[in-house]
């Protein structure tokens, strides 16, 4: 019963991550109407970022604050290459963040290296209900927690998450009552960056990074994100604990080489599922 | 008129570069090949029906394995390759019923999904020999005749190529080409005109697939080895990229853009060869070249390199580009 308790922690922790990932494919998805291939890598730069400079001797917090904001930066210089020009349909503009995840292997790699790095996280575990637990995965927890909250509040109390859901309903209305939407495409990349780097922050201490695990992020955070049909929050963060549980859960009672299988498949059902509810009338896009 | 010098032209010196090139030569020769061979099914796809695949990689894995494992068999090599193909068709319209019915990234997202759980399922299976992969495969040979030098290879990936531009030209000119067309813009323009939009889309599918397996049962004979590390996701993405940078929908374009990727990847892996150079030289500058191709390409050049060129030179093209969305 306590291993369950510890898998369904542990599961929840690992959604958590990932659904800190699908929301900025969402948040992004929802402004742009493009899906960023490089969303993945945002959480790889903020996870490298992080372990280097607590290599070089700085304080936790502050290396970690930089490191969100050296993604933060990556999501806004993907958004400039995806929709900096205009007139660049979505779907190019997903085969350039797919160009731009593969350009971050090359700096990458000459800034890091190929091989896995590990950063330190919080030490320690603790006993919840008689499962133990590593204060890391609470850690995990409680930040995606107050992360969400900060985000409904954000989109649904400030002038500029009100101006990013106008965009999202209607561009064409949002261009009308002045809003531009260039801009909140932009904004929209760089609150993406900001997820992403969050999430590469808090699983950088639980398992190694290294420059190509963004292939494995981002399947899982798509998956996630697709649960919620690509734009409902709520929805996505549930179907993100959902497959987070159940990856930990299948590692845990000893399927653990199919993790990436049970992700895959999960995504591929619920895709052709809603794929399959789509009205004819929806499906042709302007 | 013009066309058929410069066709003429190019398959001689297609038939002429075997006998000229040396051995290091010819295995660049016969990768490009067997690249072209892929994008053609690309471009085709992408460009004609409008389908975004990122698991075209899995489709060379399934003929690479398929021909592999018959050959180990005992199998005579040549219906190995021809079963590659077949395989890797029959492959595609199983995952294809369920498939493509997405669209768009979905379906982008989807075929990567195909690739990734085929080549971690390759991984652990017993068959495929695990990460290991398959090894010591049979030289490629018909009837007595053994395939012994690269040059006998470099002629039967490009008598593949030919095939492939044969069989795609066709499609291409006949009724269902112009129907793909068709449905590439408005599937539900096309299905009210009466195009069977389903069946089409899943036999370009399965095309498309065809081509990639028998380009992987050619890589097997050549290389005498299939593993899970051969195909990685990577490689779908370079078919990508080279069908963009060549022009969608175009079949020289696929050809070109296989051969200037093909070409300026092996000259950057020389440079990195260098003495003096970091290790880490040749992945870093393959990856840096493919992403800035790749956004460079799709930004600016949008019909890619063919269509722009001869579009340059002619004027005189009539038809709208193929919008693919």
């Amino acid at each position: 019963m306590s291993a369950f308790l510890t898998y369904l922690l542990n599961g929840l922790a690992v959604g958590c991550a990932i659904a800190l990932i699908a929301s900025g494919l969402v948040v992004i998805h929802r402004v742009t109407g493009v899906v960023n291939f490089a969303q993945g890598t945002f959480a790889v730069v903020a996870g490298l970022c992080t372990s280097s400079l607590l290599g070089l001797g700085f304080p936790h917090g502050a290396s970690e604050v930089a490191a969100v904001l050296a993604a933060t930066v990556a999501g806004l210089l993907t958004g400039l290459a995806a929709i900096g020009k205009p007139g660049v349909t979505p779907l190019s503009a997903l085969i350039v963040t797919l160009g731009v995840g593969v350009l971050a292997y090359a700096v990458e790699i000459v800034l890091w290296g190929d091989q896995p790095r590990s950063a330190p996280g919080l030490a320690g575990a603790v006993t919840v209900a008689g499962a133990r637990v590593q204060t890391q995965y609470l850690l995990v927890i409680g930040v995606t927690a107050l992360t969400f909250v900060a985000l409904a509040l954000f989109f649904g109390r400030t002038y500029l998450g009100k101006a990013l859901t106008a965009c999202a309903s209607n561009p064409y209305a949002a261009r009308v009552v002045g809003i531009d939407t260039r801009r909140m495409g932009l904004l929209a990349f760089a609150l993406g960056g900001l997820l992403g780097g969050i999430a590469g922050v808090l699983v950088t201490p639980l398992r190694p990074i290294s420059f190509d695990t963004d292939v494995t992020l981002i399947v899982n955070g798509f998956a996630a994100a697709v649960f919620g049909a690509l734009t409902r929050p709520v929805i996505t963060l549930a179907g993100a604990l959902l497959l987070g549980v159940a990856e930990t859960m299948a590692a845990g009672y000893g399927y653990g080489s199919h993790q990436l299988e049970i992700a895959l498949g999960l995504m591929l059902i619920v895709m052709i599922v809603q794929a399959g509810r789509r009205t004819t009338i929806s499906e042709e896009p302007a | 008129m013009i066309r058929l010098v410069a066709g003429v032209l190019a398959a001689a010196v297609t038939l002429a570069l075997p006998a000229v090139l040396d051995d290091s030569a010819l295995a660049v020769y016969i990768l490009l090949g067997l690249a072209a061979m892929v994008t053609v099914g690309v471009s085709l796809l992408m460009g004609y029906a409008g389908q975004v695949s990122l698991g075209q990689g899995a489709f060379y894995a399934v003929g690479a394995y398929t021909a592999a494992l018959l050959a180990l068999n005992g199998v005579p090599p040549l219906a190995g390759l021809v079963a590659a193909p077949v395989a890797a068709a029959l492959f595609a319209v199983v995952i294809g019923l369920p498939l493509l019915r997405l669209r768009g990234h979905h379906l982008a997202f989807a075929t990567l999904a195909t690739q990734l759980i085929l080549l971690s399922l390759a991984g652990q299976l017993e068959f495929t020999g695990g990460d290991i992969g398959l090894q010591a495969i049979p030289q490629f040979g018909v009837g007595s005749v053994e395939f012994g030098d690269a040059a006998a290879y470099a002629y039967l990936t490009w008598f593949g190529v030919a095939v492939v531009m044969l069989l795609t030209h066709n499609v291409i000119t006949s009724r269902p080409g112009r129907a793909l067309r068709a449905l590439a813009t408005s599937e539900t323009a096309a299905a009210s005109a009466g195009i069977p939009v389903g069946r089409y889309k899943l036999t370009v599918f399965a095309l498309s697939a065809a081509f990639a397996g028998l380009a992987g049962g050619v890589y097997c004979f050549y290389t005498g080895y299939v593993a899970p590390g051969s195909f990685p996701v990577l490689i779908s993405i370079q078919y990508i990229v080279m069908a963009v940078v060549g022009g969608l929908g175009t079949i020289w374009g696929a050809v070109a853009g296989a051969a200037a990727i093909t070409l300026l990847v092996q000259g950057l892996d020389q440079l990195a060869g260098l003495p003096g150079m970091p290790s880490y030289a040749p992945s870093v500058l393959s990856y840096a070249v493919y992403a800035l191709v790749l956004i460079v390409v799709v930004l600016f050049l949008p019909q890619g390199l063919v269509p722009a060129l001869t579009g340059r030179l002619s004027r005189t093209r009539t038809d709208p580009p193929v919008e693919t969305r």
